[in-house]
């Protein structure tokens, strides 16, 4: 259901005093909140374009994977169970997995993909049989299903999965996919068959404790690189040092590094590398910006209050937030320093809705 | 299990809706079962339903359970059937009073408790959502606990996911470790269990010598006159004195479950109080905790004996007097003989002015040279103490570490009760505890962090009793970040004695709300 987003250009009065840059022309922000909200956001003008309601949502908006060509959102909504396409143009649902049968509850946990083509989408499935007096956990399985597949789309392949995964990441090849839980998993489309498995909690760190990690925001776009923050403890002499490291894994390469760059000092939920692949930035109720090449934090700065998700504008020029409260934040990539606060209408609850962009120039 | 077979079960679970249901809690407790619960729950053996004829639990835990089967599975039930059932299956299938006692604590909902030790793996794997009481009040076999795993995955799909739950491979743990320890700590089958079905209800109608406790406030004494009710629930009525304040009337009814668990529902004194309460195994003692409906964490102690039981002395009030004072000290008990004065000792004197069948009243006089300590007091066959000091000496501020959550809006804010416990060095350097005593209270921030932000100015404050009154939750936005009202903060107690000031300190941390408040956390 389409509603043009007339209220909310009236509400961008404080917004739009931070000014509008050139750099960021082009940039389409895709959120969403609950209970049922998909909305679209010009960076340059800082507005919502579009305001969308997802049918069936069931008050929870999560996990947004654009597809390639950027005209289609798919959204991960009814508490994990269904995931439906949402096309950008009008907002009329062009998709719809329900992944859940009378007799078995499925949920993605938070985790799905779409082909380069995108012509495929593959599901994390957790299912549990829902037999008449107890409950029955199954092993995780992924599902394909063809994105032409309607609003009924069934799987056309299903092959099993790790436990506790939590995100998957599409190569650009299409041939094959990571998913990242207990460790990094890689995955062939076709066949399903477990390609590789590199350390996350194994990982080869010397001196370091098993490393904490999850993600929930399969944020690749602006450099092809996902990075996330993940927490250890170093060892250092006889006494253990809490140590922020940032993982980053170049889903084109495969490259998978992991640097510690400061000593615990500020919680980040999730990171965004920048196009030009030197400066991350974390976000939590700090902006964190941190040197990669030097490993080391860079800068700091408090915000208004906790936000979950952060990207960054396709020219690297501004740092976009969201997530948690109903507010998307515009800040400088060089100074952090805040340009803009666009407050979503009807400021209802991002929660761990992604924030993924669009570049339409 | 074929899946045809199992979609028609499913379909049966949904129309499992009797027509009767105005009769139906005059039905046999194994009957109600078959009514409301056999949909699902296959009878697979006369009497014996799949899932619940394995499994014993408290009467909390049985309410936990048709509180899920309505909000998850959609149960439509009238309350007086929710209520037989519960009753049923308390007193079918409960705990014995000796399996009960180490969480007792978790059904009286005692604040700033301290849950159970069951080692480190328990600790995380299931103390990290929920308190190890709620397990250890669950009896069932491996097999059964192995089916609670499935259900925690299954109803909680983050589980896996959630801190202390990522770190190792839950579910692997969960299904394989777990059960069988599970069904070797608590299992369905006990002695304790068989022993007390077999044993006789006592019956608990009579009169009843009550004393108890008021954090903050004082203790009370008096009498509680139970009755029997046609139905077999019980009725109590209350007539009950402050120490050296008001009589306060009140009246509860109660039901006893499983033969010894008392739930009451009482008005004392215009207030509506909850009444968590066990008898013990001979039916000569009922003990527990009573609080406020709505505020779980403000309650008292709660002690009661047989008015015709064996000598006992159950209280003195005050328990402590101070050398060079006097006062009226009241002393309740059970088989009371003469009070004996000669028994407080030297430099106490005692004039009974008032002598009841279970209280004597009498006045106190203790001379300014009397030695300190405890003083044995006599009433014929019972016994107990009186302690004359000269002055406080230390003073130990209770909980030592408190919670109290922020509130307002849809859930209230949960306060924190503390207490000054004074004490007096004797002669030879012990201590001897003088009980609560009034106090001037304050808080400041803990330590340096707290100071930084702030947190004695947005937390909330202390009233004259001790209790801490937490500030309103949600976004502050003249606090760093936007934050909560939440605080670290120091209690501190101060207690003027003749010259002299006594201080004290505990620990409090204000922090934000729990959204789920089942009967057992």
């Amino acid at each position: 259901m389409v509603r043009p987003s007339r209220i909310a250009a009236l509400l961008l009065a404080a917004a739009l005093a931070g000014g509008v840059t050139a750099a960021a022309a082009g940039d389409l922000i895709l959120t969403g909140a609950k209970p049922d909200r998909l909305f679209v956001i010009d960076a340059a003008s800082r507005s919502v374009k579009s305001e969308f309601r997802i049918a069936g949502a069931n008050g929870q908006v999560g996990t947004i994977v654009p597809s390639p060509d950027g005209r289609i959102a798919y959204v991960l909504v009814n508490r994990m169970e269904s995931i439906v396409g949402i096309d950008l143009a009008d907002g009329h649902a062009m998709f719809r997995a329900d992944l859940s049968t009378p007799g078995e509850r499925v949920k993605a946990l938070f985790a799905f993909t779409v082909t380069p083509d995108g012509k495929e989408l593959i599901a994390y499935e957790v299912p549990t049989k829902l037999l008449p007096s107890e409950y029955q956990v199954e092993e995780p399985r992924f599902a394909v299903f063809k994105t032409s597949g309607g609003l009924k789309a069934k799987a056309v392949r299903q092959y099993p999965a790790q436990r506790r995964l939590h995100m998957l990441l599409m190569r650009p090849s299409g041939k094959s996919f990571y998913a990242l839980g207990f460790d990094l998993y890689e995955y062939d489309v076709q066949t399903g068959k477990l390609l590789g498995t590199r350390g996350i909690q194994k990982w080869q760190l010397p001196a370091h404790s098993q490393p904490d990690l999850l993600a929930f925001w399969p944020v690749t776009e602006p450099s092809g690189v996902f990075t996330s923050p993940l927490y250890s403890e170093a060892q250092q002499g006889a006494a253990a040092a809490p140590m922020t490291a940032l993982m980053s894994l170049d889903v084109a390469s495969g490259a998978l590094d992991y640097r510690d760059f400061e000593p615990l000092s500020a919680l980040i939920f999730s990171t965004v590398l920048s196009p030009d692949r030197k400066t991350a930035y974390g976000v939590y109720s700090t902006l964190t910006k941190v040197d990669v090449e030097g490993r080391k934090l860079a800068a700091r700065v408090p915000l208004d209050h906790t936000f979950y998700s952060v990207n960054v504008a396709s020219d690297g020029q501004e740092i976009y937030i969201g997530g948690a409260m109903c507010d998307v934040g515009f800040y400088d990539a060089a100074s952090l320093e805040k340009r803009a606060m666009l407050k979503l209408p009807g400021c209802a609850d991002q929660s761990v809705a992604s924030l993924r962009v669009i570049r339409t120039h | 299990m074929p899946i045809r077979s199992v979609m028609t079960r499913l379909a049966l679970c949904m129309l499992a809706l009797p027509a009767a249901a105005g009769a139906a809690a005059a039905q046999p407790g194994a009957a109600l079962v078959r009514t409301w619960c056999s949909g699902c729950h296959h009878e697979a053996k006369p009497g014996h339903f799949e899932r619940i004829s394995v499994i014993r639990k408290t009467p909390e835990g049985w309410v936990m359970t048709l509180f899920r089967m309505r909000q998850v599975h959609h149960l439509v039930l009238t309350d007086e059937v929710h209520d037989a059932l519960v009753r049923y299956l308390a007193d079918t299938q409960g705990l014995a009073p000796s399996e009960a006692a180490p969480a007792r604590f978790a059904l009286e909902r005692r604040p700033n408790a301290q849950d159970l030790d069951l080692g480190p793996e328990l600790g995380v794997m299931c103390g990290r959502c929920h308190s190890l009481a709620r397990v250890a009040l669950q009896r069932r076999d491996s097999d059964e606990w192995l089916k609670h795993m499935h259900f925690h995955v299954g109803q909680f799909s983050t589980l896996e996911y959630q801190a202390s739950g990522r770190d190792r491979p839950w579910w692997q743990i969960a299904s394989t470790q777990l059960p069988p320890e599970l069904g070797k700590r608590f299992p369905f089958t006990t002695t304790a269990w068989s022993d007390w079905q077999k044993q006789p209800k006592r019956e608990l109608a009579g009169r009843w010598i009550v004393v108890g406790h008021v954090p903050g406030g004082r203790d009370f004494y008096g009498t509680a006159d139970i009755t029997r009710e046609a139905g077999g629930d019980y009725r109590a009525r209350y007539a009950l004195n402050e120490a050296g304040g008001a009589a306060i009337a009140g009246e509860s009814h109660a039901i006893v479950y499983t033969g010894y668990e008392w739930r009451g529902r009482a008005a004392l004194g215009g207030r509506a109080v909850r009444e968590i309460f066990a008898a013990n195994e001979d039916g000569s003692r009922i003990a527990g905790r009573w609080f406020d409906p709505e505020h779980s964490e403000l309650g008292g102690e709660w002690t009661a004996i047989r008015a015709d039981g064996a000598p006992q002395l159950l209280a003195v009030l005050p328990q402590a007097l101070r050398a060079g004072t006097s006062g009226r000290v009241v002393v309740v008990g059970s088989g009371l003989g003469a009070l004996d004065d000669a028994g407080f000792g030297a430099g106490v004197s005692a004039t009974v002015v008032r002598r009841e069948a279970n209280l004597f009243e009498a006045d106190v006089v203790v001379a300014a040279d009397a030695v300190p300590g405890a003083r044995a007091l006599r009433a014929g066959a019972a016994a107990g103490q009186l302690i004359v000091f000269r002055q406080i000496d230390e003073l130990e501020v209770r909980p030592a570490y408190g919670i109290a959550r922020l509130g307002g809006g849809k859930l209230a804010p949960v306060a924190a009760q503390f207490e000054a416990i004074a004490a007096t060095r004797l002669p030879g350097g012990a201590l001897l505890s003088l009980g609560p005593v009034a106090a001037e209270w304050s808080t400041v921030s803990f330590d340096e962090e707290a100071r930084r932000t702030s947190d004695d100015k947005y937390a909330g404050q202390m009233d004259p009793t001790g209790r801490f009154l937490p500030a309103v939750a949600g976004p502050n936005p003249t606090r760093e970040y936007s934050g909560d009202n939440v605080g670290n903060l120091a209690v501190l107690a101060s207690v003027k004695d003749g010259e002299r000031t006594v201080d004290a300190r505990s620990h409090l941390v204000v922090t934000v709300q729990r959204w789920v408040n089942p009967p057992i956390y």
